[in-house]
């Protein structure tokens, strides 16, 4: 496999603050990468540095290419959504798909033009963007990204405001629409729930460090949920869970790289979900 | 490259319609006004005939050149203004709204230059917006003498002698697409200093900009008794070196008691080689440059967080 995204030792300061401290990680070809962490991890930061879009300290090499350097080289083999709001509000749609075309080499107008004929922009072609609605305007530049043939889709919080209905269609066309095994995503978002089953690798982020960055098939061998009560509750904390809470009046334990014949004689063992294990981590990395 | 640039003022003329909304309102305007005038002046029917009269055989071609000449430049001026107006707000507001409305982190995901989408917006103000104001004072013109040509028949006289012989078109169309680019050229400088401040402010583009043109020659004043920058900044505007010396006593011909013929010519009053070898010129171009640099570094280096 070959790594499409490479950092070793990347910081980024504001001040005094580091927002990102020392991150090392690879991203391969092909893997739909989640980045995940609470408000202000380092999350944006981290994504603006892989985008060019800020400079930063360490070695950072995403395509082969020095992406603060090499912006513009970079650009025709990226896309990114940084959030619904960012297309041009004045634009129509029309003048959107001609100046794409023109200043992109790597967008299909006739790709464009299938993907929005299933959508209910596809009527509103001469609507200023401020005069669709939000789910259309998501619509809408979905629709662009998937055109354009690019390695590397970054994607930051992109189903922000969004309803439910929405937010399930994007994944949904994503993957559709988008993804093969030529391109590799990376998506940050809140809702970790809801693109746990569609991500391939899993990265924690919490104040600017990386705490967990596995593959979501690792995930399952390596943590293991206890579900247990009583006694055998107290025998299974003595092995040393990584987290514990309360649940109709029995105790959820979180245990990394398990013995599992020991616990399974202790309780119900059910894989984690990926929230649960996120608290979990940016608990243990707290205390 | 060329075809980014294409791509990109095209997206300046979509984002800023009043480049091109202005003007037309303008040659609306300025039309109706001269056909109001007409309907007026009609009224003093006496009058009109002997005006009409007088200008077919009294006035020779050189008196009715100067006079559709005049006729062109009384239109033509609101049109200069009005540019002066649009070009502030324009410069002022393109790489400001970007990051008011956060689209530049969609500009930015494509692969377009900090130095390409700049260059545009230098591009759009001192060629385009000068270009579109040309082609409104031009098509202004046409149809004012259109009006002016069916006026003129109307009252019996002879439109094609009156007018169409005798008006220089090809010289008033050239003299104002001269001024019109030279002027913005001269005044780039100024251009540039919005841009930058159009990339650099967080607030109030139109303060932010004017605020040191006001301080700065105050200070220079209380604490160096000098007028340098003031000097160089506000006389800018009226001493662009563009036009030959005028000789006043020239303009009427005393002996033959006719109007100077080369007078009449507004070309004759251009010296491109003076403003070409103009070294105010250079300078305003280099100044121009050095803040164009600075505001594609501030829309590069700076980080919207």
């Amino acid at each position: 496999m070959t790594s499409l995204v490479t950092a070793r030792g990347v910081s980024k300061r504001y001040g005094k603050v580091c927002a990102v401290d020392n991150v090392s990680f690879d991203i391969e070809k092909g893997r739909i990468m989640g980045l995940i962490g609470p408000n202000g991890a380092g999350k944006t930061t981290l994504l603006k540095a892989l985008l060019g879009l800020t400079d930063c300290e360490g070695d950072l090499s995403v395509l082969g290419l020095d992406p603060f350097r090499q912006r513009k080289e970079l650009m025709q083999n990226i896309c990114f959504i940084a959030d619904v709001a960012v297309l041009p509000r004045w634009i129509r749609v029309s003048q959107l798909l001609d100046f794409v075309e023109s200043t992109h080499p790597n967008f299909s107008r006739e790709k464009a033009e299938i993907l929005l004929g299933d959508t209910k922009v596809n009527a509103r072609r001469d609507s200023r963007v401020r005069e669709l609605s939000k789910g259309m305007v998501t619509q809408l530049h979905l629709a662009i990204i998937a055109a354009i043939d690019a390695r590397l889709l970054v994607l930051d919080e992109p189903t922000l405001g969004l309803d439910i209905i929405f937010r399930k269609e994007f994944y949904a066309n994503l993957l559709s629409d988008y993804f093969d095994q030529e391109r590799t995503i990376l998506v940050t978002t809140h809702q970790v729930e809801e693109i746990e089953n569609i991500l391939t690798d899993i990265m924690f982020i919490n104040e600017g460090r990386i705490i967990l960055d596995a593959s979501m098939d690792s995930l399952s061998a390596d943590y293991v949920e206890l579900l247990t009560s009583g006694d055998r509750a107290d025998e299974a904390r003595r092995i040393g869970p990584i987290a514990e809470r309360d649940i109709f009046g029995k105790k959820v334990m979180l245990f990394e790289n398990p013995d599992r014949e020991r616990l399974g004689a202790l309780g119900e063992l059910h894989t984690p979900s990926v929230a649960d294990l996120f608290v979990a981590k940016v608990k243990g990395a707290a205390a | 490259m060329i075809g980014h640039q294409l791509a990109l003022v095209k997206r300046e003329i979509w984002e800023h319609r009043s480049i091109y909304v202005t003007p037309i309102a303008i040659a609306v305007i300025v039309s109706l006004i001269s056909l109001a005038g007409m309907v007026t002046v009609s009224a003093f029917d006496k009058e009109v005939h002997m005006a009409l009269f007088s200008a077919s055989n009294i006035a020779g071609d050189t008196e009715r050149q100067a006079a559709l000449t005049v006729f062109f430049l009384g239109t033509s001026w609101v049109f200069l203004l009005a540019l002066v107006i649009l070009t502030t707000f324009y410069a002022l507001d393109c790489l400001y709204a970007e990051r008011k409305d956060k689209s530049i982190l969609f500009w930015r995901s494509l692969p377009v230059t900090d130095a390409e989408t700049v260059v545009s917006k230098l591009l759009t103000a001192v060629i385009v917006l000068p270009l579109v104001t040309v082609a409104a004072i031009v098509v202004t013109h046409l149809v004012n003498l259109l009006i002016t040509t069916a006026w003129v028949m109307l009252k019996g006289g002879n439109a094609a002698h009156l007018i169409w012989s005798s008006v220089p078109l090809f010289d008033n169309w050239a003299a104002a697409l001269i001024v019109t680019i030279a002027s913005a050229v001269w005044m780039s400088p100024l251009i540039g200093w919005f841009l930058f401040v159009s990339a650099f402010t967080k607030r109030a583009p139109l303060l932010m900009a004017f605020m040191p043109l006001i301080i700065i020659p105050i200070m220079e004043w209380i604490f160096f008794r000098s007028k340098i920058f003031a000097s160089a900044v506000f006389s800018r505007g009226e001493m662009i070196p563009l036009f030959r010396e005028m000789d006043i006593g020239h303009f009427f011909d005393e002996e033959r008691m006719v109007v100077n013929e080369e007078i009449v010519s507004l070309l004759s009053h251009i010296d491109i080689g003076r403003f070409l070898f103009s070294p105010s010129v250079w300078a305003g171009i280099v100044v121009c440059g050095l803040f164009t640099t600075a505001a594609i570094y501030v829309r590069r280096y700076r980080d919207e967080s």
